[in-house]
């Protein structure tokens, strides 16, 4: 009686074709008349891995933010495979294969970390069985699996951090937003994170938009760039364009330079 | 693979672990026939159900309910207009309508269609409130309560008004008590293992993150504040077979207080500890009931000792507020106990013990 919550369930199943784009076209946002993203432009494609970098404030979790929903541009639209879905809730947004991470992790602390991953698969529409075997794979893929009765909020930082891109995974997404996914590993850590998210376009197919300040690991595993600064795009295109552009050069060191 | 299966080991243990001892002790106070004991026992049945419902919305949503005991008086009151005879329904309740004056039913029946009725009301007025969180929602469930108590103290057709209703057969006795709460242990703990109750409890721990994996919040909630209100009113309609006469003032703050404190002192995030807390504070009680006669007959103290059970009810509320906030029993239920969950592992830990040793030996 109370076990199926899978109510407007969306989902459409061709969005995993290849090719599907998420666009995002001129979104601007404003807090309090303040223009935290001015006329931004981006596109992320499924198999590939985009890297939206800039200095603090530059913008990169308000975009994450309007993309999933929590936010609501106040101009622009954003476009899923050909579906706008400008200004839906982030459950519905979620629905339709677009995940993300938190930039201060957001783990379901009083849950074990095998309910954790559980729960995102459940959300998805899958029975509680199938969602365990799902849950089960991805901790083993992770190096979780010996912390699978643990209570989340007895974890490590780093390992909090695995635990919330295995639970996005688990909710099967076609894109997937990590913001600072490395944000207080240590470069071991950080390398083996590297390896799990390199896989993950051309094993399960989906774009991933990864935002860091790690610029080793930003550099290794992004197969483009996406650059903002005061929430305006400076530059884009590939790694080695990128990095040589002086406008990215300059905001770079000119943040470094106050820090 | 054992953790494949639909039902997890623990979850079983769980259920068997709570529901034996409390068989056990019915089966007890009915071999030793003290009829004190036994109004003592069914009484705390009845209270564990009503514990556990509230553990059913508030453990698993985190949203405090002052609501609870509103839907236990609608169940009581649904329960006793189906089931007061016929013939005593002209003094007990005068002005009530035609089609229900000459109906009269098992009390059996009545008990489930008490639960149903007090769902069914659940249904209808909860949904617009579940899309609160924290002080809205408690302040809401608050006025909840106030709205079914006005209700009941003036629908005179259906309650007698703020007079006492009397005419209720006695139906509920020490096995069906027993039974019933059991049943609602088996209920409350495959809820928390449910989808809807794993998905209810993440939205517990974080909104927004739950949102953004398409957790659906209001319709969790909803769920769960509807189950709840089927055991409050499961619990109502008990409570009415056993007093058999009652009036609305049964239904409000003493009888929330002392729900709330029960749950919130054996822990709402467990099952287990909304038995716990029913079982410690219901012992407390008798106990304190007990000496605080025992001292008014002996003429001890130079005045008549009252209220040392809600006193000391309020001091242990503040305490566990302060020193243990989630409760007695905190996050783990009785079947994940370190004590079980070594057993469950016990196999994989020795197999990587020797991996380690033999690796050691090569060294």
């Amino acid at each position: 009686m109370f076990a199926d919550s899978s109510m407007d369930k969306l989902s459409p199943p061709y969005l995993k074709d290849k090719g599907a784009k998420l666009v995002v076209d001129a979104v601007s946002v404003e807090f309090d008349g303040l223009r935290a993203l001015d006329q931004v432009s981006l596109e992320i494609a499924t198999g590939e891995i985009l890297g939206l970098i800039g200095p603090n404030g530059s913008g990169k979790t308000t975009m994450v933010n309007a993309i999933t929903g929590q936010l609501i541009p106040a101009e622009g639209r954003i476009n899923l495979a050909g579906y706008d879905i400008t200004g839906l809730p982030p459950r519905n947004i979620a629905l339709l294969g677009v995940l993300r991470s938190f930039q201060i992790v957001r783990l379901f602390s009083n849950l074990t970390v095998s309910e954790n991953v559980e729960s995102a698969a459940v959300a998805g529409g899958l029975s509680r069985r199938t969602a365990r075997r799902r849950a089960q794979e991805l901790l083993q893929e992770f190096g979780l699996w010996d912390y699978r009765d643990q209570a989340a909020n007895a974890l490590s930082y780093g390992d909090k951090r695995r635990v919330e891109i295995a639970r996005a995974l688990a909710a099967d997404p076609v894109f997937l937003l990590l913001d600072e996914p490395a944000a207080g590993m240590n470069e071991v850590e950080s390398d083996v994170l590297l390896e799990l998210l390199a896989e993950l376009p051309v094993q399960r197919g989906i774009g991933l938009l990864i935002i860091d300040h790690d610029m080793r690991l930003i550099m290794r595993l992004c197969h483009r760039l996406h650059v903002l600064a005061s929430g305006r795009t400076i530059g884009e295109g590939d790694v080695d364009t990128v990095r040589r552009m002086p406008a990215v050069v300059q905001a770079y060191l000119g943040s470094d330079a106050y820090a | 693979m054992s953790n494949t299966r639909n039902i997890r080991p623990q979850v079983l243990l769980t259920v068997l672990l709570l529901i034996l001892p409390l068989l056990g002790l019915a089966l007890v106070i009915d071999i030793i026939e003290v009829n004190l004991a036994e109004r003592i026992t069914t009484l705390l049945y009845i209270n564990l159900i009503l514990v556990l419902g509230l553990q059913v919305y508030m453990g698993n949503s985190g949203i405090l309910s002052f609501a609870h005991i509103g839907f236990m008086g609608v169940g009581a009151y649904a329960s006793a207009v189906l089931t007061i005879p016929v013939q005593m329904k002209g003094l007990a309740l005068p002005d009530l309508y035609p089609v229900l004056a000459s109906a009269q039913f098992s009390p059996y029946v009545a008990m489930i269609a008490g639960a149903l009725v007090a769902a069914t009301v659940a249904t209808v007025l909860s949904y617009p409130l579940m899309r609160l969180s924290d002080a809205a929602a408690v302040i809401t469930s608050f006025a909840l309560l106030v709205v079914l108590h006005t209700i009941m103290v003036h629908w005179s057709a259906i309650t007698n008004g703020p007079r006492t209703l009397f005419g209720l057969p006695k139906a509920t006795g020490l096995y069906l008590a027993a039974f019933s709460a059991c049943t609602m242990v088996g209920v409350a703990v495959m809820f928390k293992e449910s989808r809807t109750g794993l998905l209810l409890r993440a939205v517990r721990d974080d909104e927004t993150a739950a949102a953004a994996m398409g957790a659906h919040v209001s319709v969790l909630r909803w769920r769960g504040f509807i189950l709840s209100a089927f055991m409050a009113g499961l619990g109502g309609s008990l409570w009415g077979h056993f007093i058999t006469s009652f009036s609305p003032s049964a239904f409000y703050l003493k009888e929330t207080f002392v729900i709330l404190g029960m749950l919130v002192i054996g822990g709402s995030l467990t099952v287990t500890g909304a038995v716990v807390g029913t079982v410690t504070i219901t012992v407390a009680f008798e106990t304190l009931r007990i000496t605080e006669n025992a001292v008014n007959i002996a003429q001890i103290l130079p005045m008549r000792l009252v209220g040392l059970t809600e006193i000391v009810l309020a001091i242990a509320m503040i305490a566990i507020l302060i020193l243990r906030p989630s409760g007695i029993v905190r996050g783990a239920e009785l079947g994940e106990l370190a004590v079980f969950q070594r057993f469950f592992t016990r196999a994989m830990h020795a197999k990587s013990t020797i991996e380690k040793q033999q690796e050691e030996s090569k060294l």
